[in-house]
């Protein structure tokens, strides 16, 4: 400051005790994240999240459930389910009932039923104000309750865990609370039905270890803390400090344990349009898809090679082009719930003309920093499982299911062999052999090999006209045979890799014919045509049996 | 009387309200962002207190951080300047919450006035004449269709809780209407969060003329003339003047009078301005009203020979108005040139930097409002103006050569700025000759 002393002042020193302004109280509330002071009200619009910094606050259990619930929607159940003393824990009942006063809940968690824009669910939201929201016995038995009574009446379940885990004053009982409540989902599953598990700051300890880990779809709130063992717990036994975002929603999407991340304003939203595609079970759906025409088209005439350099094409679309273009709705599920999210694989639910379906893209993306990021469409075996996951949840939803592969093979490295790339493949062809909803794959460029074979194990597998489909790209196929990988365009030309060529030896049922200057800008047409063959294939397998369905598809690889 | 008071602002007007506090004993406690540290108006101040980083959202905008300084501070007022905080109702009624007395007025007239739509109906239905227009907010195009063939062509399409400029449209015939809306509906949505539109019509080549209100908790209003603000350029005023040439003594008698019904009519306290559309025929229409300090109020003060800085911080301390409309009366002429760090030839990109050299001009009827001197360096986060250069004359004449002149003697090296621009308009005939129209910028570019 330059001239700041040398200005003379002019006015007395004011006396500061005459009169102390003061800040309302209620008013100001402090953001723990960024330490900075915002206006309750504030707050308070905005679903509780800092102005500032963006960080989340907590919200009460009813608060939540106001967030989510069509107005005058929610009917409490087992409001007056409280925990014991099985300890004799000193202290601790009157800890309770203060809590009970202070909260207005007669435990950590308020469950019930309501309905979310006219979708009926059943809902359990944990409270933190309630001893962090652990979970003892009352909660354990609230929960529980709450989704035998959801079986029974054949509805979703939808929880909101925060927790800080099992409840110490109640000991050994508190830990068997895990195995109670997720007993239950497991009926509840069984029984059909969908439970979604929404995440929040923080989910820790038995709680992650026990219901909130268990849903068919799992959300979670930006930067929500979510782990088993707590942080500091961890530093202090391995001696190191953890990087920052560790146990974050963010890690846990990356590391491939949960479905998505879901911004508080986005949550209800999100959660209708889930449980809307889950509303019904598929065989009654109620679509008429009429009658498709055939189309004829003259397929072009080219060599081997030119159909492998266009099906490698960089404008060529990719996996995600057909979803935006064919389905709406589409929801991505992340995560093979094991051990990462591989982009290389997109998968998730959408509605194809008003049907749910699960989709999975092989992606190779376009451009290079998306080809990075989709590893060039070489998946990983996490991107199999993650695959193979979604296939099981629409065997459970009876959905049917469309994959789009474009792979030039498996991912090739040591990571890939150290998690078990064989393993996963062989997985996902014994699976894929069983299950019980119509299979639909469509080669969209390469069908390189095992990894497109893993989702390609199918009722039926269809080939873009300019796709390649053979057990090794032409350059590994040359240099295997003939020591000599620049040999591939000559390699191409005997592999017999061709649409025509497959169609032929009776490995594909069908060709969908491209466009002139058929791209990613340019393929209105092309999917006219696929979204006609859809419906084809989806009068024709709907309908039906599941034992005839999979039998036919054991008769379709038996023969050859 | 208020007996410290917090300026929630930077810049000139910053260092001007300081002044004004000097004059009057009271102890002045300035808040700066980390970019404004070497700022006059901080080290002008007896206290300054640090609010955060440079950009205005976690600064001079932050309301937790200035009520937090003023609480610190044992400040018993606040003056919000103009810009940042100054026409926010939430911040207004911040201050009475805590017991800080808000230098403006109240929360609630301040609401009212910055909604378009509530503020034009209610001077409508005070007698204030308003431009015919929609009196239902607007949000789809088709409607506005509609409302806009009812209204008449040309219209113009305005954001309901808009301003500078922002989301504004004009369509001239149905053709282009749809276009028009859809264009001035997104900015307004980014802009301000809200695509309430509202409609009306077009004055074509009106002049802006605004009257300066003093209104005292006890009800009495006077104005204090007018200011013509014709000289703008893509709504931002560039040069303004008072009297205006354009008001006869009856027509200013007349909107005088329109411009305290309204002030009366909103229930309005404090210093405020009425800004009026003025068209050839002398027909006028009420805009909008301002519910602070203007930028460009020394061109009042001089030619009325009231402070209007301690005019305002006496009207929140309780006082009562000491002047009556009769003794209000307009001596001689007054220019205000706005001084911008900006570069005219590259489309007035704001242009922050070090100034290197400055040579401000001085002597009778000359007057320089800035907050830069030798070596500041101008922050990249806020406003381009830098310093207004006002002067005073026997009539208009006058003040225009006085103008010239001390616009011609200005010097300020280091960073580019619009000097030479205002020296060019200064000297052009048309100015001259004071026969212009809110559309005298852009002819003039569209000439050149």
């Amino acid at each position: 400051m330059k001239f700041q002393h040398m200005f003379k002042r002019t006015a007395k020193r004011t006396v500061q005790s005459l009169k102390k302004t003061e800040v309302p109280k209620g008013l100001l509330r402090k953001c723990n994240e960024c330490r900075s002071a915002v206006f309750a009200e504030e707050v308070k619009e905005n679903y509780y999240i800092c102005p500032h910094c963006r960080n989340y606050f907590r919200i009460h259990a009813r608060r939540r459930v106001e967030m989510l619930a069509d107005e005058g929607s929610f009917e409490e159940w087992d409001g007056q389910v409280v925990s014991g003393n099985p300890l004799g824990f000193r202290g601790y009942e009157e800890k309770i009932a203060l809590l009970q006063d202070k909260t207005g809940l007669s435990e950590a968690v308020l469950t019930g039923k309501i309905c979310i824009k006219g979708m009926p669910a059943v809902i359990g939201v944990c409270d933190g104000r309630f001893l962090m929201a652990s979970m003892g016995e009352a909660v354990g038995e609230k929960i529980t309750r709450a989704v035998e009574r959801a079986a029974e009446e054949r509805l979703p379940v939808i929880l909101y865990a925060c927790s800080g885990g099992a409840r110490m004053q109640e000991g050994i009982v508190s830990l068997m609370q895990m195995a109670k409540t997720a007993a239950a989902i497991k009926r509840h599953s069984d029984a059909g039905l969908l439970y979604i598990s929404v995440l929040t700051d923080p989910t820790m300890g038995g709680v992650t270890a026990s219901f909130a880990m268990l849903g068919d779809i799992i959300l979670a709130e930006p930067n929500a803390l979510i782990g088993f063992a707590g942080p500091r717990v961890i530093e202090q036994t391995i001696g190191q400090k953890l990087p920052k975002g560790f146990q974050r929603a963010e890690f846990l999407l990356e590391h491939g344990f949960i479905d998505e991340i879901v911004e508080r304003k986005e949550q209800r939203d999100t959660l209708a349009r889930l449980l809307k595609m889950h509303q019904m079970p598929f065989e009654t759906a109620d679509t008429d898809f009429g009658d498709a025409l055939p189309i004829e088209c003259p397929f072009s005439q080219m060599d081997a090679w030119e159909h492998v350099q266009l099906a490698r094409a960089k404008d060529r679309p990719g996996g995600r082009d057909y979803i935006s273009r064919i389905f709406t709705d589409f929801f991505e599920m992340h995560g093979d719930r094991c051990f990462g999210d591989d982009r290389a694989v997109t998968g998730g639910i959408a509605l194809f003309e008003g049907v749910p379906v699960t989709v999975i893209a092989q992606e190779k993306g376009h451009g290079t920093k998306e080809n990075m990021l989709h590893n060039f469409g070489m998946a990983s075996p996490e991107g199999y499982r993650k695959a193979l996951r979604l296939m099981k949840q629409a065997e459970k939803f009876a959905r049917p299911v469309i994959c789009f592969v474009d792979t030039p093979g498996a991912f090739c490295g040591m990571e890939a062999e150290e998690r078990g790339q064989g393993a996963a493949i062989a997985r996902n062809l014994y699976e894929m052999s069983a299950l019980k909803v119509p299979i639909l794959s469509i080669v969209i460029g390469e069908g390189g090999s095992g990894g497109a074979l893993a989702l390609a194990a199918a009722d039926e597998v269809w080939m873009m006209e300019h796709a390649v489909y053979s057990v090794l790209s032409p350059e590994g196929f040359a240099s295997i045979l003939w020591k000599d990988s620049k040999r591939a365009k000559e390699a191409a030309g005997v592999m017999k890799l061709t649409a025509l060529d497959l169609k032929k030896l009776g490995v594909i049922e069908r060709i969908i014919s491209e466009e002139d200057g058929f791209s990613e800008k340019n393929m209105e047409k092309t999917v006219n045509t696929l979204r006609l063959r859809f419906r084809e294939f989806l009068k024709k397998y709907l309908p039906m049996e599941k034992e005839s369905l999979t039998s036919r598809r054991y008769q379709r690889f038996r023969m050859m | 009387m208020i007996q410290k008071l917090l300026i929630a602002n930077r810049g000139e007007i910053a260092v001007r309200i300081i002044r004004a506090c000097r004059e009057m004993g009271i102890e002045t406690v300035a808040v700066y962002s980390e970019a404004d540290k070497e700022s006059l108006h901080a080290q002008l101040a007896d206290e300054a207190i640090c609010i955060g980083p440079g950009p205005s959202s976690e600064s001079y905008l932050n309301m937790e951080r200035i009520m937090s300084a003023a609480m610190l501070s044992g400040a018993d007022a606040i003056h919000p300047g103009f810009g940042f905080l100054s026409e926010n109702g939430k911040f207004a009624a911040l201050c009475e919450k805590c017991g800080i007395t808000f230098v403006g007025p109240d929360a609630a007239v301040m609401e009212n006035l910055g909604n378009k739509q509530t503020a034009r109906n209610t001077m409508a239905s005070a007698g204030v004449p308003v431009i015919p227009g929609t009196d239902h907010p607007v949000l789809d195009a088709e409607r506005g269709r509609a409302d806009a063939l009812e209204i008449g062509y040309p219209v113009i399409i305005k954001a309901a809780l808009g301003g500078g400029g922002k989301g504004m449209r004009t369509a001239w015939n149905p053709q282009e209407f749809h276009l028009a809306f859809l264009t001035a509906q997104k900015e307004a949505q980014m802009a301000f969060g809200d695509g309430t539109m509202y409609i009306e019509h077009y004055v074509e080549h009106p002049r802006h003329i605004e009257f300066q209100i003093l209104a005292d908790s006890f009800g009495n209003v006077i104005h204090l003339g007018e200011r013509d603000c014709s000289i703008q350029r893509n709504h931002q005023k560039m040069i303004e003047e008072s009297p205006s040439k354009a008001l006869s003594d009856s027509l200013r008698e007349r909107m005088g009078e329109a411009a305290v019904k309204a002030a009366k009519a909103a229930h309005y306290v404090n210093a405020g301005t009425i800004e009026f559309l003025l068209e050839k025929n002398g027909h006028f229409y009420f805009m909008e009203m301002n519910t602070r300090i203007q930028v460009e109020h020394p061109v009042t003060e001089w030619v009325t020979g009231i402070d209007l800085v301690k005019e305002q911080i006496r009207i929140a301390s309780g006082e009562s108005l000491e002047i009556k409309q009769e003794d209000v009366k307009l001596l001689g002429h007054a220019i205000e040139c706005r001084i911008n760090a900006e570069n005219p030839k590259k489309h007035f990109r704001p242009c922050p930097g070090t100034i290197t050299e400055l040579h401000l001009p001085g002597g009778k009827g000359i007057r320089v409002d800035t907050d830069i001197y030798p070596g500041y360096t101008i922050p990249p986060y806020y406003d381009s103006m830098i310093a207004k250069l006002i002067v005073h004359g026997k009539n208009r004449e006058e003040a225009v050569a006085k103008m010239q002149s001390a616009l011609g003697e200005v010097i300020i090296e280091g960073i580019d700025t619009n000097v030479d621009y205002q020296f060019e308009i200064v000297n052009e005939a048309r100015y001259k000759s004071g026969d212009f129209d809110i559309g005298f910028l852009e002819m003039q570019e569209r000439d050149s």
